[in-house]
């Protein structure tokens, strides 16, 4: 047990270092977080803000999967790192659980403006269980959407070049700083497809937000996405005997 | 008798529809340095990425300290390590942090890594730069470091990758120094080159491949010694146009001429009215023994 403590230790600081030595990263997430939430602020008022406190937690995980996370082990499989740890006593669920706890700084930069905000709205604090637990989700299946492309890239690529986009186009588009209740009845169910809208929908179903469709089709889509990106990184990802 | 640290038999490995390797036997006994030599493309990289576990054999079998490559392949990992070619650091590192953070990953304790890195990191001669950022180290030393983090494990059987490419000729001598004297610590190694200077210098035993399938194992000096020529000279092609056999090495407008002993470069010398076309004169060695091999004549 304490050498795998040691080893998830190891990957963290070595697959984290990047935020302590450039920590600009961490102050340029601090600070757009702040300055979305002063803009939502003074267009929608407190309900947007509410909004945002449960948004942070979320895109905050799905960043952290899908952009953060994935880049790391997609530069490392580039660099050769991902054989150097494959042919040691680093076994896959160590080398995660590092390579996530390494990258946990910059998810605390979109939770503590979330955490103030709050406090300041005095927001009942029962829901943040089940937020974590989604925010965990969204990292996971955010994480496996971004390795389930980059393990299938045959050129070699600039990863972040992927993964930014993705995250764009993920997160701003469909409907997780606004309400589901702005898209026309008859898309609602396609825009669930997207697996950031339906974890929000979730998310505000948790938090006592009235939501705009039954809690059961974002319930599925969440699901389906879980085992979908499951299956599709499984195929590919090996550690080692490739 | 020393038992076996690496045993391949028939190994092979095909990617899609291409054999990467295709008929690899060879043993490494334990406390030796094995020399895995041959051209780009050879299937040195394959051979190794398939010993340390990464890549599933394809045909045949192979032995790392005595266990099954496929079946005992987590037992394997924690007694090896291996450095991969052209392998790079995370350049927000220091080199100390480099080794430090990599063995703690091992599973060493904060002490034992602390104590260890610091031992690698004079060994290597890189006290200089120990605590500057991998953006300010030359290429040499970031390979360095890199061979640092392989050879600091302590591992008993470690796999290097070309661990000496793009590094000048001083600190390759100061690496193959330090090679040498972990093996005769007791610690195994396998490491690949396409450099038969290299092999040569630091290689116990010697494993030529080319086209994926191994040509021959021996000790580097034994593989010279079948030479049935001494020497090698080098010579301007326009003064030498007469001659045509299969001692010679066409290289354009320069020819290698080979030479059975003393006697026959004095002879070959004679021929020549300008002996500044004479460019050089050598000792044969092991690319001598190997360009023979790969054209078939066994030693």
């Amino acid at each position: 047990m304490r050498e795998k403590v040691r080893q998830i230790l190891g990957i963290a600081v070595l697959n984290g270092k990047f935020i302590q030595r450039q920590p600009l990263w961490i102050f340029q997430g601090f600070i757009m977080a702040c300055g979305f939430a002063v803009t939502l602020f003074f267009w929608g008022g407190n309900a947007a803000l509410r909004n945002l406190v449960i948004a942070y937690f979320i895109t905050g995980g799905w960043g952290l999967g899908l952009n953060t996370v994935a880049q790391i082990i997609g530069w490392n499989r580039v660099q050769l790192l991902y054989d150097f740890y494959v042919a040691s006593p680093v076994t896959l669920p160590t080398y995660f659980v590092g390579t996530i706890l390494g990258s946990m700084p910059l998810f605390i930069t979109s939770v503590i403006p979330a955490t103030i905000i709050a406090i300041i709205l005095e927001m009942d604090f029962s829901f943040i269980i089940p937020i974590i637990l989604l925010a965990a989700t969204s990292a996971v299946i955010g994480q496996f959407t971004s390795l389930s492309v980059i393990l299938r890239l045959k050129k070699p690529t600039n990863i972040s070049a992927i993964t930014n986009p993705l995250y764009v186009f993920t997160t701003i588009l469909p409907p997780v700083y606004y309400p589901l209740t702005f898209i026309s009845p008859i898309l609602r169910p396609f825009i669930l497809i997207v697996p950031t809208a339906s974890l929000m929908e979730l998310s505000r179903w948790f938090a006592g937000v009235p939501i705009a469709t039954n809690v059961v089709f974002p319930l599925i889509s969440t699901i389906s996405w879980l085992i979908l990106t499951t299956i599709l990184v499984a195929k590919k990802l090996r550690w080692g005997l490739e | 008798m020393r038992n076996d640290a690496v045993r391949a038999v028939e190994l092979g490995r095909k990617y899609e529809e291409i054999w990467g390797l295709r008929n690899c036997t060879f043993t490494v006994k334990s406390g030796e340095m094995a020399v895995l030599v041959g051209p780009n493309g050879a299937g040195k990289t394959t051979t190794v990425k398939v010993l340390t576990t990464i890549l599933k054999p394809s045909k045949g079998k192979a032995e790392v300290l005595g266990m099954d490559i496929v079946k005992d392949f987590k037992k394997i990992r924690k007694r090896i390590a291996y450095l991969p070619q052209g392998c790079r650091i995370d350049l927000n590192l220091t080199p100390l942090e480099t080794i430090k953070w990599s063995l703690v990953a091992r599973g060493l304790s904060l002490a034992e890594a602390n104590l260890q890195s610091k031992k690698w990191i004079e060994l290597m001669g890189l006290s200089n730069c120990k605590d500057r950022t991998g953006w300010t180290l030359s290429g040499g030393e970031i390979r360095r470091v890199c061979v640092a983090m392989a050879l600091a494990t302590e591992a008993e059987l470690i796999f290097l990758d070309e661990p000496t490419a793009g590094l000048d000729v001083e600190t390759r001598h100061k690496t193959w120094k330090i090679l040498r004297e972990a093996v005769k610590e007791g610690v195994t190694i396998l490491l690949t080159t396409h450099d038969m200077t290299e092999a040569e210098t630091i290689a116990d035993t010697a494993i030529l491949i080319n086209e994926g399938n191994t040509l021959i194992q021996e000790t580097p000096q034994k593989l010279v010694k079948s030479l049935p020529y001494q020497y090698k000279i080098i010579v301007r092609k326009d003064e030498f146009k007469a001659l045509s056999s299969s001692d010679i090495i066409d290289l354009g407008d320069r020819l290698i001429l080979y030479a059975e002993d003393s006697k026959a470069v004095e002879t070959l010398l004679s021929q020549f009215n300008d002996l500044t076309n004479v460019l050089a004169i050598n000792k044969t060695g092991l690319e001598d023994a190997y360009l023979r091999l790969i054209h078939g004549i066994k030693p």
